[in-house]
């Protein structure tokens, strides 16, 4: 009893209450050696619980349609803020910080009748490939816990793959959902730029980031991709288009002789492992077997994509970061509360960041520095157009783009984490769809020899997720390469 | 192309307010220049005419209405936004001397 | 003013805007209570947008983009059709994201002009640029520490940059004068800089008469009054000079100004590599400006005080010096327009007319304002009153000093004209029967000057005037005395 589908059913039939369900999630929780939780909300979580099943008893089924995630227990990455409920970011900085106020994202979660389980483990701010950089302890993988679950979403692809919670969420910035999903061997999905709001969303590059669900089944993902886009006043770069049916999307079968998958050489050219090679050669195989047409393109500026993630992403974070200081929130060291310097002050209070985080705000710092700000930050960000206008461009030949997630699977803790250059390479793939603002999403479609799972990285133009979410539904139940322990 | 010195390390780590112990600004230098190597790749780039991409969607602000929302009170009826603080000092938020 | 050298004043205003929000979230944007001009309680007017919470983000007001253009139109700026915000990065305890949201690379308006008046120079200062931006909030200072409050910090400002066109202080003087009523006509801002609705800072520097280099600029900050404004920088201009000719020279430096001691002392600079990192705001998007909205902003505009002047000047006749005194005023000014509005309802000689309503308003209204410490829309005065007493006392109905009596009385009562002039049996004495004995009478009692004047002595009317006034006690009309006894005495 996994899916969301299956739970009101279960509900429905009285085999369980809310109250069950979510003592069950808590208790498998709370006994996880593998570090996916910073914060349980397990007063709150119990009260929500109480109240859903209250309503059912009051309504005698689930209120399908008007809480589509109605007594769902769902885990939320510790960037997304909750009033009252400590937030973290995976970081020292704010450790004792309680938000005054909760996400729109979340709101319209608890509005849909979710049940807030906890807050999730991450990389510090979202910066991190492994999980490996948060304050609270490194999160293991899922099924081999000496390997990471990728990240910065670390927490909240192995609690879904380990059943901690029904669905999560989890933000992503250059792949941050994507590449733990495919790691844990989970649904993971960044939309459209714009596409759900980041009010409540604790920024890193404020023109990257997006909030997304990530779930055993592509219909479960659907559905909580119905439930949290739409246009939200409180953030303006929220798109004022009208919300997803994507659940709907994921029910209806794809004209597959219409579609035409493009295959961007730039990604075969080597530096895959052959397994996950071998396992997307074999989605292109199964795609072409249904009817879709597969179509080679050439995306020329992908090999600026990292470099143009990295600068544009570390500029905005260096800004977006400024506001800890110490003054409004967070908690003051003792160092920090005796100073009688100002700019000691500040220094104290900063010194709780992590390493990688004080890499990349110096790296930001600097490459919008005078003198240097146009060699950098602004050619990046010309460079961010040329990427964009080749997809512009691929979209008009290829309905959809297809590779991998990432070059490997999981690998082990330690493996990268002393080359910060060398884990930036491993975004390659993933970074694309955030500088062009495009919706994707990993997918499992396979494991390699060692059971460690391989995701299949779809890209659709802007606003197409539910095209993408029927395409990703008919792959992932052709039968190969299903997600183990259902 | 431009090479991070450590004292240029250290006077971008101060614009930050970021204190660095003398091995961090050795190895941050060190790994920072690899990195910086690595973008160096975008001064190839021809970007002639290319203006700067800042959001991904050429979208247009949305206009907010004139209409106020009264603030919001903590339980022991002080503005809520006080309660994240560590160090209120007559409803303000303390601070070491300015000056 | 020396002649060796001249110098060279460019003015940055910080002006808050007069909208019910702030810029970027919903709290208010006025910052006393309304009802009891009390300051709002520290920290009350805070939400976790304003006060820079993480996970938070700025949604720009509508009205502060409109308050914008209208000053961009009213100073005949270029309005720009997509704004772009730009954060500022710093760090200081009362700005709560770390960065300001202003505008760098492409502000709201551009290129425009202000006419300013100085004693009887006028002469156009160019505004560089006026752009949106959000205020921070404020921090008191204790010994050994400071304390923050965010009611300020969001509110919205406009910044208003002209170029360095003005050369002496008085001239900076006349030019703050005009902008500041011009934001007071507006009704985009309160201006009252007491409250720090409108702040100042100056840019100063002097070069050698005929030399093409410009000096070495200072800039001074925070100066919150016309008077002081001009003191500041007449005092930063000698000592520059002074500064110069002792072969030091000027540095490049923000300076305060002590008005206690009169003289400007260096302040400790906010970000000592003044590198604020200035890039693109990504929460914000590029405001759109169609040509329509600007040009329904266009029409809405109120008539500015240059055009008021001179209308008031080129078609009622009035001085200068009266145009300017009316203008001063907005609540005066329109008070007086309406006058000048009902008047024409009963057909008069405008230019006349309004002359002598300007004449009362100037010199009677404000006496009575001064006496009774109340502004004028607090006392029970109305533009009909004025209309009214004017005619009459150009019928010659009622005498000056009859009149004065009348518009104290409305002033406290709001009784209309005829009313009190009957209640005070105020007539003006045109009455022959009653003005024939007493004319008589003056000529019997004084025989000498009735004789001198028959002889040639022309001046001696006004005498005989005189002696008839005084037997009426004020209320005869002297110019028709005058003709009725020079019939007399012939």
């Amino acid at each position: 009893m996994r899916t969301i589908r299956q739970i009101h059913e279960a509900l429905e039939k009285k085999k369980i209450s809310v109250v069950e369900l979510t003592r069950d999630y808590l208790n498998s929780a709370q006994k996880s050696k593998n570090g996916e939780y910073i914060t349980f909300c397990e007063e709150r979580a119990l009260q929500q619980a109480q109240e859903a099943d209250d309503l059912l008893r009051l309504e005698k089924k689930v209120p399908w349609a008007q809480k589509p995630l109605f007594g769902i227990p769902i885990g939320l990455k510790d960037n997304l803020t909750l009033d009252g409920v400590r937030t973290t970011c995976g970081s020292k900085i704010l450790d004792h910080y309680i938000p005054p106020y909760t996400a729109s994202a979340v709101e319209r979660l608890e509005s849909a009748g979710a049940v807030i389980l906890g807050k999730l483990n991450m990389d510090e701010f979202g910066m991190g490939g492994s999980n490996e950089n948060s304050a609270f302890g490194p999160v293991g993988h899922p099924t081999h816990s000496d390997r990471v679950p990728g990240g910065s979403s670390g927490g909240s692809a192995a609690a879904v793959r380990a059943n901690l919670c029904v669905a999560s969420l989890g933000s992503d910035t250059g792949g941050s959902i994507r590449l733990p999903a495919s790691y844990c061997g989970v649904v993971g999905i960044k939309p459209t730029y714009g596409r759900i709001s980041r009010y409540g969303l604790i920024a890193f590059a404020s023109s990257l980031d997006q909030i997304g669900p990530l779930a055993r089944t592509v219909e479960d993902a659907a559905r909580l991709l119905d439930v949290l886009s739409g246009y939200d006043p409180l953030d303006s770069t929220s798109s004022n288009i009208p919300p997803l049916q994507a659940y709907l999307a994921s029910q209806s079968v794809p004209h597959w002789n219409r579609l035409r998958f493009g295959l961007p050489q730039e990604y075969f050219s080597g530096g895959l492992s052959l397994e996950i090679e071998k396992s997307i050669q074999n989605a292109m195989q199964w795609l072409e077997s249904q009817g879709a047409q597969l179509v080679p393109l050439s995306l020329p500026s992908s090999q600026y994509a990292v470099a143009v993630y990295y600068l544009i992403a570390a500029c905005e974070a260096s800004s977006n970061l400024a506001r800890m200081d110490g003054v409004r929130f967070g908690v003051r060291s003792q160092e920090a509360a005796e100073t009688t310097d100002l700019t000691e002050f500040y220094q104290k209070i900063r010194s709780d960041f992590g390493r990688e985080v004080k890499r990349r705000i110096i790296l930001g710092t600097f490459a919008l520095s005078l003198g240097y700000s146009d060699a950098y930050y602004k050619k990046a960000c010309q460079v961010r157009r040329k990427i964009k206008l080749d997809f512009d461009l691929a979209f008009q030949k290829v309905d959809f783009i297809i590779g991998p997630v990432s070059s490997t699977t999981a690998y082990r803790r330690g493996e990268k984490a002393i080359d910060p250059l060398k884990m930036y390479l491993n975004d390659i793939f993933t970074v694309p769809a955030n500088l062009a603002g495009l919706p994707a999403m990993s997918l499992p479609c396979g494991e390699d020899q060692e059971g460690l799972p391989i995701g299949l990285h779809l890209l659709a133009p802007p606003f197409c997720e539910e095209q993408m979410i029927s395409v990703a539904q008919a792959f992932s139940k052709r039968g190969e390469g299903s997600v183990r322990g259902f | 192309m431009i090479e991070l010195n450590e004292k240029l390390t250290c006077q971008v780590a101060h614009l930050a307010r970021l204190e660095l112990t003398p091995l961090e600004v050795k190895v941050f230098t060190i790994q920072l220049n690899e990195i910086i190597q690595y973008v160096e790749k975008l001064q190839d780039v021809d970007v002639q005419g290319v203006v700067p991409l800042v959001h991904p969607f050429d979208g247009i602000a949305f206009l907010r209405e004139d209409d106020i929302k009264e603030s919001l009170l903590g339980l022991d009826g002080k503005p809520k936004i006080l309660q994240s603080a560590q160090d209120i000092f007559e409803d303000s938020f303390k601070v070491p001397s300015i000056f | 003013m020396d002649f060796e050298f001249e110098a060279v004043i460019g003015l940055e205003v910080h002006c808050q805007l007069a909208t019910h929000t702030k810029i970027f979230c919903s709290c208010r944007a006025r910052l006393s209570d309304e009802t009891t001009v009390a300051n709002i309680q520290v920290n009350s007017n805070t939400c976790p947008i304003c006060a820079g919470h993480p996970g938070t983000l700025p949604v720009l007001n509508r009205k502060v983009v409109e308050y914008g253009i209208r000053v961009g139109l009213a100073t005949h700026c270029q309005i720009n059709q997509s704004p772009v915000f730009a954060r500022k990065n710093y760090f200081y305890p009362d700005l709560p994201k770390g960065y300001q949201i202003t505008q760098f690379d492409q502000p709201l308006c551009e290129n425009g002009w202000l006419l300013v008046e100085n004693g009887d120079v006028s002469r156009t200062v160019r505004i560089q640029r006026i752009h949106l931006e959000e205020d921070a909030g404020k921090s008191v200072h204790r010994t050994g520490f400071s304390l923050v409050n965010l009611n300020r910090a969001g509110v919205p400002l406009i910044e208003i940059v002209s170029e360095p066109d003005m050369e002496t202080p008085q001239e900076a003087g006349a030019y703050l004068r005009t902008l500041h009523s011009l934001v007071v006509y507006l009704e985009i801002s309160d201006g009252n800089m007491q409250e720090g609705n409108f702040r100042c800072d100056a840019n100063v520097s002097v070069m050698r008469h005929g030399s093409s280099q410009l000096g070495i600029r200072t800039e001074i900050k925070n100066l919150n009054s016309f008077r002081f404004i001009e003191k500041a920088i007449e005092y930063e201009i000698s000592r520059q000079v002074e500064v110069i000719r002792s072969g030091v020279g000027v540095i490049q430096e923000t300076r305060g100004y002590d008005s206690s001691k009169n003289s400007t002392f260096p302040m400790r600079s906010k970000e000592q590599a003044h590198d604020y990192r200035y890039f693109p705001d990504p929460d914000l998007l590029p405001v759109k400006i169609d040509s329509d909205w600007i040009e329904k902003i266009r029409h809405s505009l109120p008539e500015l005080p240059d055009q008021k002047r001179a209308r008031l000047m080129n078609v009622l006749g009035l001085s200068l010096s009266d145009a300017e005194l009316l203008i001063s005023s907005k609540f005066l000014v329109e008070f007086f327009d309406e006058v000048v509005q009902k008047s024409l309802l009963v057909g008069v000689e405008l230019q006349c007319f309004s002359k002598a309503a300007a004449n009362w308003m100037l010199s009677e209204v404000m006496r009575l304002r001064k006496e009774d410490n109340i502004e004028l829309w607090q006392s029970q005065l109305r533009a009909f009153h004025i209309v009214d007493l004017v005619r009459l006392v150009q019928k010659q109905s009622l005498s000056h000093i009859q009149a004065k009596q009348v518009i104290c009385i409305a002033w406290k009562t709001g009784q209309d004209v005829s009313s009190i002039v009957d209640q005070e049996g105020l007539k003006q004495w045109n009455d022959l029967s009653l003005l024939e004995p007493l004319m008589d009478e003056v000529i019997r009692d004084f025989p000498r000057q009735v004789a001198e004047y028959r002889a040639g002595k022309d001046k001696l009317l006004g005498f005989f005037i005189g002696r008839v006034m005084k037997k009426t006690n004020g209320m005869a009309n002297p110019p028709l005395l005058g003709e009725l006894l020079r019939k007399k005495l012939m």
